[in-house]
């Protein structure tokens, strides 16, 4: 299997910063705020790998980074130090935290997906559920009518939204809907990466599950790969084939998921696990 | 108005602030459709009655030149007709006309004239929004970044949603128009019919926002193209009957090449005629020419 993701020391830190504050913070001093300039360190020397077609799932308590993560991958914030090269395509990797604006929000359209866990914030609700697909597909250079009405019906069919819903605005569909429609969005471009960010958080147990079944079908049929981040470990253990651990903007622990949930060997795993079950 | 008592000078605003004006304007022209921000200046009008487009005429115009100012296509509503006496008032020794061929300034509101301008004119237009993001966008922090990385797909989606929801794009002026294949500006509230006028026009074709204080322009032999849908084809205003399918001729001229605005009769019916004053009145003079000849 070739990486499709490189992710080498991804730091990020909230004001001003200081030559001490990743030797002051940490899961060993139980913190995230530096004690000498008082920034806070959402997260630092983050580095893993990512699979052609696999399932990464990153967990965490809330705090721990998960997120911030997930936002420099989508680059939406600037990370202070770190690389994560993006394999794959016909060009050569792409070093996601160096490219400006505009590289970005191309690269952004054309090979990545993001799916948020509250829908207000991938969907647009002043223009129809079809309308937000068509948003992606005309950003990433498709400007045909037709083509994107049918591209549009057939992604909402694979997502079990009624196509005949359509033309309504996300506003009046259920939590479900809205959230099948943003991955029927993130979808849309045909994406090398999909970064799901507690997509089944704060819905009911059986939609959930059909959320989570869907996820599984588009992995195994387009070979998408995927990050998902979660605190949910019932999530994990059914998607990711691997999972980080993550304290205090630090990985404590990674491995196959089976191994990390059975078997873990940090402090806050076990806690974590054991509080769970 | 005394000017020589008052000490106006000469185009009412300072040297300096012309300087600043011109200065802007290069840079609209060099950047093709770019918002060029400017110190707009108190006018001794409201903002939003052409102030933007007084101050290019008033910082552009010389004693040779000749003005033509037309409001809704009419030299004679009262707005073209109080910009020309004050343009006439603050500027000694500059002509005005009604004839766009004699025209070398032309300050508009809301049209393009329907003769063809040429090489040695300018059009100056009053603008009331410059952005034509600002449907789509309200934060202008935003409209900015997406000017620069000319991300307009929200504007296309609302072409989108307009398909969708009534089968036919609902802008009918103000269309968002893409200059030099980069920035989208609004062409001002001029009707779709105007819009390919824009398009490799020979003139120099200058927007002024007193309001929003920015000037863009689209130079001349420049590329201004409406923003559509591949397969959805850009269409104006054709003035046809819904049911026989024939075009309406101007009631005065007779005209049937024209832009065309309707007046409603007291029986239910409407009369249409030209919308360009100057236009019409150009080929009655020519038909009554032709009557004489013969």
């Amino acid at each position: 299997m070739k990486p499709i993701l490189d992710v080498k020391g991804l730091t990020r830190i909230h004001g001003k910063s200081c030559d001490g504050c990743l030797a002051a913070t940490g899961p060993k001093v139980g913190g995230n705020q530096c004690p000498h300039c008082g920034s806070i360190v959402a997260c630092a020397d983050v580095s893993f790998q990512l699979m052609e077609g696999e399932i990464l799932g990153i967990i965490g308590e809330s705090g721990s980074g998960k997120s911030t993560v997930i936002r420099l991958l989508y680059m939406l914030d600037q990370a202070l130090a770190g690389g994560a090269l993006l394999h794959g395509g016909e060009e050569s990797a792409i070093d996601l935290m160096a490219l400006n604006r505009a590289q970005a929000r191309q690269l952004r359209d054309r090979h990545m997906g993001i799916v948020h866990q509250n829908p207000r914030l991938g969907l647009n609700y002043q223009i129809s559920a079809g309308g937000n697909i068509a948003e992606r597909l005309l950003m990433s250079g498709n400007r045909r009518y037709h083509d994107i009405r049918r591209i549009a019906s057939e992604l909402l069919v694979r997502t079990e939204v009624p196509v005949s819903r359509m033309d309504d605005f996300p506003g009046t569909f259920s939590g479900g809907m809205q959230q099948r429609v943003q991955i029927a969005k993130a979808l849309s471009t045909r994406p090398r990466l999909l970064l799901l960010d507690e997509v089944t958080t704060g819905l009911d147990l059986s939609v959930q599950a059909r959320i989570l079944d869907l996820i599984l079908e588009l992995q195994r049929e387009l070979g998408i790969s995927m990050i998902v981040v979660t605190h949910d470990l019932g999530v994990i253990r059914l998607l990711a084939s691997r999972t980080l651990v993550m304290k205090t903007g630090r990985i404590v622990e990674s491995g196959l998921t089976d191994q990390v949930l059975q078997d873990p060997q940090h402090a806050y795993t076990q806690q974590l696990v054991a509080s769970a079950l | 108005m005394n000017t020589a008592k008052r000490k106006i000078p000469f185009g009412f605003i300072d040297d300096q602030a012309k300087r600043e004006i011109r200065r802007s304007i290069l840079k609209a022209i060099a950047i093709p459709g770019y918002q060029t921000p400017y110190s707009s200046r108190e006018m001794p009008m409201a903002r939003g009655f052409g102030t933007g487009g007084l101050q290019l005429t008033l910082s552009l115009v010389g004693r040779q030149d000749v003005v033509k100012v037309i409001d809704q296509g009419s030299d004679d509503s009262v707005n073209a007709v109080n910009i020309r006496q004050f343009v006439q008032d603050v500027c000694e020794g500059v002509q005005t006309t009604l004839r766009t061929q004699e025209a070398s300034l032309i300050q508009t509101r809301h049209r393009i004239p329907e003769v063809p301008l040429r090489e040695d004119q300018v059009l100056v237009f009053q603008v009331p929004y410059p952005d034509s993001l600002v449907i789509v966008e309200s934060n202008e922090a935003t409209r900015k970044c997406m000017h620069g990385e000319g991300d307009y797909s929200r504007l296309l989606v609302k072409l989108y949603e307009d398909m969708v929801h009534f089968k036919k794009i609902t802008l009918s002026h103000r269309y968002p128009t893409q200059i030099h294949t980069h920035y989208v500006i609004d062409p001002s509230p001029i009707p779709r019919y105007d819009v390919p006028r824009l398009h490799q026009a020979p003139n120099l074709f200058l927007f002024g926002a007193g309001r929003e204080k920015k000037i863009y322009a689209v130079p001349p032999y420049t590329e201004a193209r409406p923003l559509v849908l591949d397969d959805i084809p850009f269409e104006v205003e054709d003035f046809t009957h819904p049911e026989t399918g024939d075009r309406y001729c101007c009631e005065v001229c007779g005209s049937d090449r024209s832009f065309l605005e309707e007046f409603k009769q007291a029986d239910g019916g409407s009369v249409w005629q030209c919308s360009d004053t100057d236009f019409c009145a150009s080929m009655l003079e020519a038909a009554e020419a032709a009557e004489g000849v013969i």
